[in-house]
């Protein structure tokens, strides 16, 4: 059958936990989150009201003014890589948010990735990440095939740590070649200069489609401070390289304006001239719903200590439009739910994993843990990525994985190359993924499921996302287990030896838990954003949207010729000829 | 054969169940009943195509949406009545019907959706260009926001729960110091109740009518309206007597409040049929409250005086839902009206004994017939009214010139109407049919006009 044969799924929150459990719950999350809450309003104040007054003093808008202003009014802008550098020195100074802002907004209807200097730290510059952060950006653009609206105002590398962000393959460079690759593709560039732009700050707008510049702004290969005799001869950056000389004499810019304000309606017109979001079209007489389920329940239904098992229906009640899901090959490989459900009324394939103990098919009566990887959920997980990619379903991967199964039985039925042609399939894929780290992401779990070395386009964590090889306990047990016996108990009767390794195993597993803290993986670029868990369905709102708004650069299926239909049918045998 | 849909599935019981029967097989359409175990004794489930639903408890009969839906899709239907209450204003089961292949008579799910939220509707339709009751433009932050609004609005206000329903997460201030208290009462309550505490304000208009406006859209923004039906005769939010036009509304109110309707609904992207009501305020303003995004039981007050150009006889709202449904446009750009029409629900409930209901047997039924009389009814002599559902029997609607006149016809069709066996709430009707307050149009939704009547109920 053609039809997506979506059924209801999930219950009211008041069947699924008690009211004091769900409290509880929630308000320990909460506990948790005000942490991101405080994190992120520290990036969003950069260095302070001294710097934002500075910028004012200038008749010029801040990063984040400037993006107030561009954005649809009632839409969301959803930052990625704001914690980037998050609570790291340089010398004394610290970069909030690296310096820059990258983030999803939508103009004129339109989603665009925005990239804008950020103006109140340190007057733009770059620090060591704020390359890779604005290439990160740039590669997500390309991606979706979403336009970039460059917001510059940027002094120039941060110098004193220059030797961070110059010469590797990822150096400040690099974004030009990424500026070079999506011009190649055809995907829209526009650039706003409002202020300075010096070196590579200047090399940056001038791929761009349109270069903007207001009569503030400069670009220039070298600033004045660098030129001979430029203080006697009173040569200014802005003589050098301003409107008057780009605009009319280069033509390295477009067009001049008076202010910021005007610069940014420029852009807005801008976008406007683009062509508009395919999202309805591919929606048909379909609308955006919200789950029938809040999905702010997710807070509060997650348990935040990762022991402890929920039903994930319930969670993909709380992500699907009305809470409809169609579930594909449920009898196989129970371990996982692997389906189809509407984003904002755009079709979004699912994989997470369930949680519990579960039947073992392989021993019958006896029960296994669910987030778990064992055979049929990875042929499962493999199958369904394949058929997802080739009917240009976008993939949503919702981890929560403590790893594969192990031991004997797990290597002689060849789960190294099950999981091999999953990663084989997701290395491969086209149609965009992106990747949730719910709670647990361990070892090669977090490989199988898309994580982030299998570049999903964009990768979430949470305040409960736990990123690491192994659990802190497992590790301890590994580097100790000469001795522990078979039950990974200490062999040793000499109290004080015993206190020692007792000390060790404490050390190593203190040592991962801070390790695993997502605010780490945040810093150092491992995951795109930590968000609240209760602005899930938001933020894939925006990503399935974003996935479904540039027509003709990637397959996108009507659900007739869907590949999924032909494994439904297989997976039944013959088909019911109703259902 | 129509060309049309060739079965349609009927997911209600009782007198709608039965219209939407008669429409469809004037139309040349098979009717398929989903009944639950209660009804199967009905009058039109004897003589027609059933699917049994369930057991008598409509959560596990009409209210089941997968089993509703595999039904329709089992007996071969193609298309779907929801009637009104059960699923009719469910947007989840709307797409469930959509995506198993059977056609839902009534709006595209998130048309539905948008109306059965509270701010995101009113703010829709005051873009639209409606009237709201004054109140806050959205969710309130804090109590302090409420103060400043209702401050601007005047008290009393009413604070109300964005997810709220049946009264709950709901509380009045009648002064600036009592808005904190309500604030958060009507806040906590909202949480415990709804997991969410989000809350807007309302002015409160304690005397009021309730005017609705009938509308009617096709798939291709075509919209007519179907004129104002007046409600204001209501108990516990029940409505008794329903009437078209309204008696009190000013002409250039109407007609802005009409046009605007229209232009609203037609901004949404609603298909079908369905009823935006408004209160009529003191200053004789119509201020939108909330759509109902289906067929209405006083739906044929409206038909009985509207027809198509050139056409010989009333519209057929249900026969306009199936068109819209089978992607036909509108017949015309207006409808047009003649006289007054009117209508009684009666139910089986006893007026005298504060409307208890009484479900039973009816030992006698014979309906009045005469000129500018309808009745509309599933019931017939030995049926019994069953205890699980609302008890309505009939509905008895007079058209005629005047409203006078139709008021009149009305009183003599209700003293014809032969209904024993149970209490009805027939006396109650013609009590306030010939009290001087209805009559005479000075009543608002406070109190009902003539009754209890004068002496006390009898």
């Amino acid at each position: 059958m053609s039809r997506v044969p979506v059924h209801l799924v999930g219950a009211p929150r008041s069947e699924v936990v008690d009211d004091r459990t769900f409290a509880e719950e929630r308000e320990a999350l909460d506990a948790l989150e005000t942490r991101l809450v405080e994190a992120r309003a520290k990036v969003h104040a950069g260095w302070g009201t001294k710097y934002v007054d500075r910028v004012h003093a200038k008749g010029k808008l801040t990063a984040r003014e400037r993006i107030e202003r561009l954005r649809d009014p009632g839409t969301p802008v959803h930052e990625v890589g704001t914690l980037v550098n998050e609570g790291r020195k340089f010398g004394k100074l610290e970069s909030p948010g690296a310096g820059v802002v990258t983030a999803f907004v939508r103009v004129e209807g339109r989603w665009c990735i925005v990239i804008g200097n950020d103006n109140t730290v340190a007057s733009g510059a770059w620090w060591p990440r704020t390359p890779e952060k604005i290439q990160r950006a740039q590669t997500m653009a390309l991606r979706l095939k979403l336009p970039v609206l460059y917001l510059v105002d940027c002094s120039g590398l941060f110098l004193p740590e220059q030797s961070q962000s110059f010469g590797g393959p990822k150096g400040a460079g690099h974004i030009f070649k990424m500026n070079s690759l999506l011009s190649a593709s055809g995907v829209p560039q526009i650039a706003g200069v409002f202020g300075d732009c010096i070196a590579g700050g200047g090399y940056m707008p001038i791929i761009s489609d349109r270069v903007y510049m207001t009569e503030q702004a400069y670009m220039v290969i070298a600033g004045a401070a660098l030129i001979k005799g430029a203080k006697s001869q009173k040569i200014t950056s802005l003589g050098i390289g301003g409107p008057e000389v780009h605009v009319h004499a280069s033509g390295c810019a477009d067009v001049r304006v008076p202010d910021d304000e005007t610069l940014l309606e420029c852009l807005r017109d801008e976008m406007r001239r683009l062509p508009s979001s395919a999202a309805p079209y591919y929606r048909g007489d379909t609308g955006s719903m919200p789950p029938a389920f809040g999905a702010h329940e997710l807070a509060g239904l997650l348990p935040t200590d990762h022991r402890e098992s929920y039903d994930a229906n319930q969670v993909l009640a709380r992500l699907c439009d009305q809470s409809l899901f169609w579930e594909v090959l449920p009898e196989t490989g129970r371990e996982m739910i692997c389906g189809v459900g509407r984003v904002g009324g755009l079709w979004a394939g699912f994989v997470i994993n369930r949680q519990g103990l579960l039947e073992d098919p392989e021993r019958p009566g006896e029960l296994r843990p669910g987030g778990t990887l064992y055979r049929a959920g990875i042929a499962k997980m493999a199958a369904f990525s394949r058929a997802c990619d080739q009917d240009g379903i976008p993939l949503i991967w919702l981890q929560d994985i403590s790893g594969f199964d192990i031991g004997q039985q797990a290597e002689a039925q060849g789960l190294l190359a099950y999981g091999s042609s999953l990663i084989y399939t997701n290395s491969t894929n086209t149609t965009p993924m992106f990747t949730v780290l719910l709670r647990k992401c361990s070892g090669a779990g977090y490989y199988a499921m898309a994580g982030m070395p299998y570049d999903p386009i964009v990768q979430l964590s949470t305040s409960l996302s736990r990123l690491s090889v192994m659990e802190g306990r497992t590790l301890a047990i590994a580097t100790f287990n000469t001795k522990l016996d078979d039950e990974f108990e200490i062999l040793s009767r000499d109290p004080e030896e015993r206190a020692a390794i007792e000390a060790g195993m404490k050390e190593t597993e203190a040592r991962i838990e801070r390790d695993m803290d997502p605010f780490v993986s945040a810093r150092h670029m491992d995951t795109d954003e930590i968000i609240r868990v209760a602005e899930l369905r938001e933020r894939l709102e925006v990503l399935v949207e974003c996935s479904y708004q540039t027509i003709a650069h990637r397959r996108i299926k009507n659900p007739r010729i869907w590949s999924l239909h032909d494994l439904d049918v297989l997976a039944r045998g013959i088909p019911e000829a109703v259902r | 054969m129509a060309r049309l849909f060739h079965r349609l599935f009927i997911a209600n019981r009782g007198e709608v169940a039965a219209r939407v029967g008669r429409t469809c097989e004037r139309l040349g359409i098979t009717p398929v009943f989903g009944v639950s175990e209660a009804d199967r004794a009905a009058p039109y489930a004897q003589t027609h195509e059933t699917v049994v639903l369930g057991p008598s408890r409509s959560s596990e009969s009409y209210l089941d949406l997968e089993r509703v839906v595999q039904a329709a899709v089992q007996s071969g239907c193609t298309a779907l009545h929801p009637g009104w209450g059960f699923l009719s204003e469910n947007p989840r089961f709307a797409s469930l019907c959509e995506t198993h292949g059977v056609t839902f008579l009534g709006p595209p799910a998130h048309a539905m959706q948008l109306m059965g939220t509270k701010t995101p509707a009113k703010r829709a339709m005051a873009a639209a260009g409606l009237t709201l009751i004054d109140g806050s433009e959205g969710i309130l932050a804090t109590a302090d926001e409420a103060r400043r609004v209702a401050d601007r609005v005047g008290y009393p206000v009413l604070l109300k729960a964005e997810r709220g329903g049946g009264g709950r997460g709901m509380r009045i201030a009648r002064s600036a110091d009592e808005i904190e208290r309500a604030f958060d009462e009507a806040r906590a309550e909202a949480l415990a109740c709804f997991a969410d505490s989000d809350l807007y304000l309302e002015k409160l208009v304690e005397r009021g009518r309730h005017v609705e406006i009938q509308l009617l859209a096709d798939k291709y923004g075509n919209v007519v309206h179907l004129g104002e039906r007046d409600c204001t005769v209501q108990r516990n939010h029940q409505k008794l007597i329903e009437e078209s036009p309204a008696p009190t509304l000013d002409p250039q109110e109407r007609a802005r409040a009409l046009a605007a309707a229209k232009k609203a609904t037609a901004a949404i992207g609603y298909v079908g049929a369905g009823t935006m009501e408004f209160l009529l305020d003191g200053d004789g303003t119509l201020r939108f409250m909330e759509m109902n995004t289906r067929l209405q039981v006083e739906h044929c007050v409206s038909e009985m005086r509207s027809r198509w150009p050139g056409a010989s006889t009333p519209i057929d709202l249900v026969e306009e839902q199936i068109l819209a449904g089978a992607g036909h446009r509108l017949k015309h750009e207006e409808v047009e009206f003649e006289g007054h029409a009117i209508e009684c629900r009666i139910n089986a409930e006893d007026p005298s004994a504060g409307f208890q209901p009484a479900p039973g047997v009816l030992t006698a039924f014979e309906v009045p017939k005469g000129e500018g009389i309808r009745v509309d009814t599933h019931v017939e002599a030995g049926y019994e009214v069953p205890p699980f559902y609302d008890s309505l029997i009939c509905k008895v609607i007079a058209h005629a010139p005047t409203r006078d006149e139709a008021c009149d016809r009305m009183i003599g069709a209700l003293e014809k109407l032969r209904c024993e066996g149970v209490p009805t709430t027939v006396p109650m009707h013609l009590a306030i049919l010939r009290s001087e307050a209805f009559r005479s149009g000075a009543y608002d939704t406070g109190a009902i006009p003539g009754w209890p009547a004068e002496g006390g109920a009898s």
